[in-house]
């Protein structure tokens, strides 16, 4: 007994618990006093003030509504694409599964987003052909798509933009379109934005920085 | 056994002639993407080597196992993703040229039925100079492991 207590290294223990027992303490009857610092983000833009949107009316690829009810209650990652596209849609899709399943491996087990793919094409992609498509990439991912003045009202809201661009050799035209993944927070609101090139580490870890911040806000 | 070290030598020769084919110029990381069902365009990608000393330009590809295969190139340009056609891939001296998903690639119509994972495309690329290469590409589903 005696012998160890001479030891410094035993002594200072003595004066670190009760300073981290007052800290523990402070931050658990403080959290709202001061706002939980903005995460710390890799790639991901978070809006200042997440932006809530007005409602939109899109069909998903089971032939049901996709309107902005859908998008509460859960995160949900929307991309817009179409599926004429070889290279960089196919690429993103196959991003937000591997994206997911890493997810699913991550011992704390956080909350999956919706992962939703838009066409902006809907004179070729019909909700049956999404239906084909989409869950090639995952089985939990959708498909939607709508009219032309539908996808327009939404994308114009969370700055995506896309045009028809020029005919390829068969005729067949080209879709220029944002390569931004969105983030909706469980409250339907437009809440942070991923910037090309994607990678499923960054997005997954960015999405957790992001899921723990908006709980630490809410606490 | 005899049989055995014939065959060996055979895959052997093949692997050498392939490497110093075309004079100066090889290929290799080939692979066709798996087509998810309902997609109507594909994609493949592949490095081009030049390891001659005067620059090579790929013009053209072709497979019999598409109606025709384009020369594209994706390119994000202010967030916006954009898809064109190019006439042409010149690769320096001593270089290479990658064609990989979301830069430059090879575009071509899904044919029917669609190659599926296991299936070995042939592709053949015409040179400005007259030069052609053969490759095989085998489908891939994106995200596996090469
Ligand atoms: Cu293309």
């Amino acid at each position: 007994m005696h012998g160890h207590r001479r030891q410094a290294g035993r002594s200072e223990i003595w004066w670190i618990i009760p300073g981290v027992v007052i800290a523990a303490l402070a931050w658990h009857f403080y959290p709202v006093s001061e706002p939980a610092a903005p995460p710390t983000l890799q790639k991901a833009t978070l809006l200042p003030q997440p932006r809530a949107i007005a409602d939109f009316h899109l069909v998903d690829h089971h032939g049901r509504t996709l309107n902005l009810a859908r998008l509460r209650g859960h995160w949900s990652l929307l991309f817009f694409g179409y599926t004429h596209c070889p290279d960089v849609c196919p690429t993103t899709l196959q991003t937000l599964a591997t994206t997911l399943k890493r997810l699913d491996a991550v011992p704390t087990k956080p909350e999956l987003p919706q992962v939703i793919f838009i066409s902006v094409d809907p004179d070729r992609d019909t909700p049956e052909r999404l239906a084909a498509y989409v869950p090639y990439f995952d089985t939990r991912m959708l498909g939607a798509t709508g009219k032309h003045q539908e996808l327009e009202h939404l994308a114009r809201q969370v700055g995506i933009v896309y045009a028809r661009s020029r005919a390829g050799k068969d005729g067949n035209y080209l879709v220029d379109h944002s390569a931004a993944i969105v983030l909706f927070d469980p409250d339907g609101r437009l809440h942070a934005v991923f910037g090309a090139p994607h990678d499923p580490a960054t997005l997954a870890a960015d999405l957790q920085a992001i899921q723990r911040h908006y709980q630490d806000t809410r606490r | 056994m005899r049989l055995h070290t014939r065959g060996l030598l055979a895959a052997v020769l093949l692997l050498i002639t392939r490497a110093v084919d075309a004079a100066g110029l090889h290929v290799d990381g080939a692979w066709v993407r798996e087509a998810p069902p309902g997609a109507a365009m594909l994609a493949a990608y592949l490095v081009v080597h030049n390891d001659g000393d005067r620059p090579r330009t790929l013009v053209s590809v072709d497979s019999p196992r598409f109606d025709f295969v384009m020369l594209h190139r994706s390119r994000v340009v202010d967030g916006v993703a954009h898809m064109e056609h190019v006439e042409q891939i010149t690769i320096a001296p001593a270089g290479r040229v990658a064609l990989q998903p979301g830069g430059y690639h090879l575009m071509m119509p899904a044919p029917e039925p669609p190659p599926r994972v296991g299936e070995r495309i042939p592709l053949r690329l015409h040179f400005q100079d007259g030069e052609t290469l053969q490759v095989e590409a085998p489908v891939r589903r994106a995200g596996d492991a090469p």
